[in-house]
């Protein structure tokens, strides 16, 4: 995506380092859960879109999840405890350092993210290597994500994906 | 064992029954079994989905793809019409393609030794052919025409694109039938197609395990906790499950709000009582087909699947990778005139579906529990399909597994294991 033209580099470490802390919350609240914290770091209205690179380079905007209110997140959390059938795992998010600009309208973060999956047995398997495309803004003095795109790479994704990532 | 044996073919005799309500489970995982079911199935008299014509529009187009384990290209060639070629090189057996789709041009070339074939696949460029100075080069009497790419016999059928090995094939509308092809034309009605997107997934079973999950509709009402809190599917609803003559195709199809009264939910476990959907979007679908019918699943023999899905509309095809894992691919598509209501309703509900979809998450992961479940069982042990009786007819309601012992009459017949009708 293109930089808009007033967007600048963020070089105050005071804001950067409370967008890092947004975002190690918000893995966070998916790796060790729970998971009902998972929509609070969104706001009302928000788009969360899990895209595949494949499809996103292909201008199609089909996404293995696409929510559009912090109601549709607490959906997706809510049937994900309650209303969903899949073997126990455990899911560990690595984060690189984040690019992050303002564009005047909030915060544009990017940073890469692997996201590793382990099975009751152990067994520890990449389950997408992918990057954060967030559009972040202030609402009553805390950072919220206003737009969270997950481009993943990764398209031959190894059997499903249960929880947001 | 007794009853349908192949005398003096032991690896046959593995059906203990004429019928099949017992599915032994070494066909899920004996490597003899898979090699024989790519050569008779996949690379036999079977049409196989490659894909969807409007995702090469232009000539020289081409979209990758896999019937069993052998690799194909869709090709639009320069007349407008079709080919689908084997991407191995001639020469040496290199892949001549490597992206998922782009753009062949005017002609496939093989990028490590540079042998080049029309798009049809003939022969028609060998570089150093006559050698340097007289040395070396390929022998004059070298027939080029001997020499080009497998070519497959291809048909499309309203924009969806079939191709098989065996060149004698019947006719696509023969091998799907009257009825078959009745329920693939109420989807694929004529319209422009567009593709919405994909997905890939890599789950590992059988793939038939896949091709029996989209035939079972007493799964649908019981493992599916989503749908079922939601009214998406109760297997009281108004149904039918319809078999072909061939056995080996079929249609599933209910039609939402027509059952009445509170749902005999069989003794199923449901889902947390306070559990409100926030969107309703995604529970409620426009109408868009000259009937009720919300839910459609088709399954056309060997492996590929065509959903609606309230108004996602998607083609799930099943490549077999070894007898442990397939691979599930998902060609979401909506139409040419879908409006923007529509293609957001396209974008929305494709929650349900997919790799991480509401309903077909817990496929994969019960087809997973399957495999598990039963790798290194003792010969002789079977699947037990029984539910809603023995035969393989069409019936008027969900609780029955008469599709799937349908698929395996028509697998049986196929794979030379006993005559499945004796």
């Amino acid at each position: 995506m293109d930089q808009t033209e007033t967007s600048q580099p963020v070089t105050d470490d005071a804001v950067l380092r409370r967008i890092e802390r947004l975002q190690l919350n918000y893995i966070a609240s998916i790796d060790e859960g729970p998971l009902d914290n998972w929509p609070q770091f969104f706001t009302d209205k928000c788009l969360y879109t899990v895209v595949s690179r494949d499809n996103f380079d292909r201008g199609m905007e089909l996404g293995v999840m696409r929510f559009e209110s912090v109601g549709m997140l607490v959906d997706r959390a809510t049937a994900t405890q309650h209303a969903a059938v899949f073997a126990p795992r455990i899911i560990r998010h690595v984060l690189g350092p984040a690019l992050v600009d303002d564009t005047g309208d909030g915060y544009r973060s990017r940073c890469n993210v692997v996201i590793y999956q382990t099975s009751p047995d152990g067994d520890t398997v990449l389950l997408m290597a992918a990057t954060y495309d967030d559009l972040i803004v202030e609402q009553d003095g805390v950072l919220k994500f206003k737009e969270k795109r997950v481009i993943y790479d990764t398209h031959r994704i190894p059997d499903s994906i249960v929880y947001p990532l | 064992m007794d009853g349908a044996q192949t005398p003096g073919n032991s690896e046959t005799d593995i059906w203990s029954e004429a019928g099949t309500t017992r599915v032994p489970f070494q066909v899920y995982q004996d490597a003899d079994i898979y090699a024989q079911e790519l050569e008779r199935i996949f690379y036999g008299s079977s049409w196989n989905y490659v894909g969807l014509e409007c995702e090469i529009p232009e000539a020289g187009d081409y979209r990758r793809n896999f019937i069993g384990e052998r690799e194909v290209l869709m090709i639009r060639k320069e007349d407008g019409g079709l080919s689908v070629v084997e991407n191995r090189c001639a020469h040496r057996g290199a892949q001549l393609c490597q992206a998922l789709s782009g753009v062949a041009g005017a002609a496939i070339m093989c990028p490590y030794h540079q042998w080049t074939y029309t798009l049809e696949g003939e022969l028609t460029g060998i570089p150093f052919k006559r050698g340097i100075n007289g040395k070396g080069g390929l022998n004059p009497d070298f027939d080029m025409n001997a020499h080009g790419l497998v070519q497959l016999r291809v048909e499309s059928l309203n924009g969806v694109v079939f191709a098989s090995f065996d060149h004698e094939v019947v006719p696509l509308k023969e091998y799907l039938g009257p009825d078959m092809t009745k329920y693939f034309t109420r989807i694929f009605d004529g319209r422009g197609l567009r593709v919405v997107g994909y997905e890939r997934q890599v789950i590992d079973c059988n793939w038939k395990l896949q091709m029996e999950n989209l035939k079972d509709p007493y799964h649908a009402g019981i493992l599916h906790l989503f749908l079922i809190s939601f009214g998406l599917f109760r297997l009281d609803q108004e149904s039918k499950c319809l078999v072909d003559d061939s056995k080996g195709h079929s249609v599933l199809m209910t039609a939402k709000g027509t059952e009445e009264g509170k749902e005999d939910t069989g003794g199923v476990r449901i889902a947390a009582p306070d559990f409100s959907l926030t969107d309703h979007d995604l529970i409620q679908p426009r109408l868009e087909f000259p009937d009720n019918v919300t839910l459609s699943i088709q399954t056309l023999f060997p492996s590929i699947i065509i959903q609606a899905q309230c108004n996602t509309l998607a083609t799930r095809q099943v490549i077999p990778k070894g007898p442990g894992s397939h691979e599930l691919v998902w060609t979401f598509f909506g139409f040419e005139d879908d409006d923007d209501e529509m293609k957001d309703l396209r974008l929305r509900q494709a929650n349900l579906m997919g790799s991480a979809g509401y309903v077909t998450l817990d496929d994969a992961e019960a087809l997973e529990f399957s495999q598990v479940g039963l790798s290194g069982s003792p010969t002789g042990d079977a699947a037990i399909l029984e539910i809603g009786g023995t035969d393989c007819e069409s019936n008027d309601h969900l609780v029955t597994e008469s599709l799937i012992r349908g698929f395996y009459m028509r697998y049986r017949d196929i794979m030379g294991h006993g005559k499945a009708g004796d």
